[in-house]
């Protein structure tokens, strides 16, 4: 049984271990062992506490470079400053609407620092005028003070991080995970009836590090275990998908992680020419969750890449959530994609609790169903989340007598379970997920756009993102035609993601309830029933 | 070696037809993101696609202000021009 650890223990335990992390970006390649990432590390926590910070202080962190990254997180984690994730802008082209959105989060997390890059520490700096706890904006390059040795030590059930989801700008969301948490999951994850994850295995990652399936699920496992990792960044995935496996390929790597959508992007771009230099047989754990799993996406990819050595078996699917570290559930070790017929649909086994750990399924007034009956995804063990950052009702509503409710829908069967859907209406696009009422929210100043009336959903489309869908009501005579490039362009600037749709519908439409919440089940139900009619019409 | 204007301009509305997974009859005005439907992740596809068949390398902080099929034939354009003869 492993003993838990908080983050600096981790780093420390690892970099004694030797060992460390290659940061790749096509060409190039840098090494920094873990002995280099841990004083780094104790340079930014002394450079914290010179800056005036103290502990238990919140510090967001909006850093694209992942060396950066982490050497600020474990700095701020030595120093006993929160260290809060807060996702970089996608572009500089919105800026504005970008420090908007990000000074809600600031506002809510009462942050007291921070700490960015130099290009956005200026437009931050403005931020102080409306964020009234943020003092301190710091710029990383700045950083770097003589290590001090008086800087106190965390306790298992002291804040270890912060994480602020990418599309919960407008009623921020901060998951609010203990050392104890992370450690815990970390560990069966890893563990001998996880991964197995042993020094000699190497972990390759182009995810963000400000999510949870690349800092957690990847870099912090890869720690823990002290074995090597090699990171890319993200978009030079998204730009050339052959460089995931080109690195799997070159540093033999043997656990890799991706949501459905990264194998989607290998299936459809990866050449042919691309694979005669390819070799993936040391790959024994690929691992793939964070959004619904495709079952023909996974054994598309098992077919393409069978002739350079990739084994079907080596596929892993898992479900798991912020609010529960990262992993939940795992299948076996070795298995492969196990499919079952739920409600029409072809789902993938997503495995068996993690040892510690409990699984169940229940109904509206949350009693447990029986295998194989649908219900909500319930969730409990040392890895639920402490609660949302200062947000006490929310954290009440979804721990309930120590269950987490996960708004996804699932079913048990023979053990496994499968996640069918989701309760909560959040849109998937991209491996990520947004939140209905940021989009709604971003569009409320577009011209021609009724504040107030506007409700956007995803359709759930079988082997790919949601189809996205805009519902408004126009003021004067504006017409779809005229805002729907506005639109587009404002929600792509923003999120990255393309709305498939802009309806314009009629006045009076888009109801609220009696609180003055938008009635956006109500609106989406009518919407897909008008199409539905006219698809009836014309057949 | 320069390459006229007309096969820039062809080449660029081949990848972009390529990558598009819906039919686009796009123009030189026409939009990436509002008029042709492209999403962040397919806007770096067409960058890699540009790239390999023009042998060029498009720098990513270009990109935000590239907005028209026009600005991203110009843009391809400029990079061969730039691109030491061999």
């Amino acid at each position: 049984m492993d003993r838990l650890r908080t983050l600096p223990a981790i780093l420390a335990d690892a970099a004694a271990a030797g060992s460390g992390i290659t940061f790749v970006d096509r060409g190039d390649e840098r090494h920094r062992t873990y002995a280099e990432m841990l004083s780094a590390a104790q340079r930014v926590a002394a450079a914290l506490r010179a800056a005036g910070l103290r502990r238990g202080d919140l510090a967001a962190l909006v850093l694209s470079d992942a060396e950066e990254f982490l050497t600020t997180l474990f700095g701020a984690s030595i120093a006993g400053i929160v260290p809060a994730l807060v996702y970089p802008p996608l572009t500089t082209v919105d800026l504005p609407q970008y420090l908007d959105a990000t000074g809600r989060v600031l506002r809510s997390a009462a942050a007291r620092a921070v700490i960015t890059d130099a290009t956005l520490a200026p437009g931050f700096a403005t931020l102080r005028a409306t964020c009234p706890t943020l003092d301190i904006v710091l710029s990383r390059g700045d950083l770097d003070a003589e290590p001090a040795h008086d800087l106190g030590s965390a306790s298992l059930d002291d804040i270890a991080l912060v994480q602020f989801t990418s599309g919960s700008t407008s009623a921020p969301k901060g998951v609010t995970l203990t050392h104890r948490n992370v450690s815990a999951n970390i560990a069966a994850v890893n563990g001998p009836h996880g991964l197995r994850t042993a020094h000699d295995d190497v972990a390759v990652s182009w995810l963000p590090l400000y999510h949870d399936m690349g800092l957690v699920g990847m870099c912090l496992g890869a720690l823990h275990a002290g074995c090597p990792i090699v990171l890319m960044p993200p978009q030079t995935f998204v730009k050339r998908p052959a460089e995931w496996l080109r690195a799997i390929t070159k540093y033999r790597g043997t656990i890799s992680f991706s949501p459905t959508f990264g194998y989607e992007l290998c299936v459809r771009r990866v050449k042919d020419r691309d694979l005669e230099s390819l070799d993936l047989s040391s790959w024994r754990v690929a691992g793939c969750g964070a959004e619904p799993i495709h079952a023909p996406t996974l054994f598309g990819f098992a077919d393409k890449f069978a002739s350079v050595g990739f084994r079907a078996g080596s596929l892993l699917a898992s479900y798991g959530l912020a609010e529960h570290v990262v992993a939940a559930t795992m299948a076996p070790l070795g298995r492969g994609p196990r499919l079952e017929t739920v409600a029409d649909e072809d789902l993938v086994g997503c495995g068996r609790a993690l040892p510690g750990h409990e699984v169940r399924i229940v109904d509206e007034a949350g009693e447990p169903v029986a295998d194989g009956e649908v219900g909500e995804i319930v969730l409990a063990g040392p890895s639920v989340m402490l609660g949302y950052y200062r947000q006490d009702v929310l954290t009440a509503e979804t721990i309930r007598d120590g269950w987490l409710h996960t708004g996804d829908l699932g079913c048990l069967s023979d053990g496994d379970l499968y996640v069918c859907g989701r309760a909560k209406d959040v849109i998937i696009a991209n491996g990520r997920k947004f939140h209905p009422q940021d989009v709604e929210w971003a569009l409320e100043d577009v011209e021609g756009v009724r504040r107030g009336h506007v409700v956007a959903f995803g359709v759930p489309e079988a082997g790919r993102a949601d189809r996205i869908v805009v519902l408004i009501e126009a003021k004067g005579s504006a017409s779809a035609d005229r805002l729907t490039p506005a639109i587009r362009g404002r929600i792509s600037d923003l999120f990255g993601i393309f709305v498939d749709e802009v309806v314009l519908a009629p006045a009076g439409t888009i109801t609220r309830t009696t609180s003055g919440k938008v009635q956006r089940a109500r609106a989406k139900a009518r919407f897909l029933e008008t199409e539905n009619c006219e698809l009836g019409t014309q057949n | 070696m320069s390459q006229p204007a007309s096969t820039v301009e062809e080449g660029v509305i081949d990848v972009l037809k390529a990558v598009s997974r819906r039919p686009i009859a796009p123009t030189m005005s026409s939009e990436l993101v509002s008029d042709l439907g492209f999403d962040s992740l397919q806007v770096l596809e067409v960058i890699a696609e540009l790239e390999d068949k023009f042998d060029i390398s498009i720098p990513l902080n270009d990109v935000p202000a590239t907005r028209t099929v026009g600005q991203v034939v110009a843009q391809v354009a400029t990079l061969l021009e730039a691109r030491p003869v061999r």
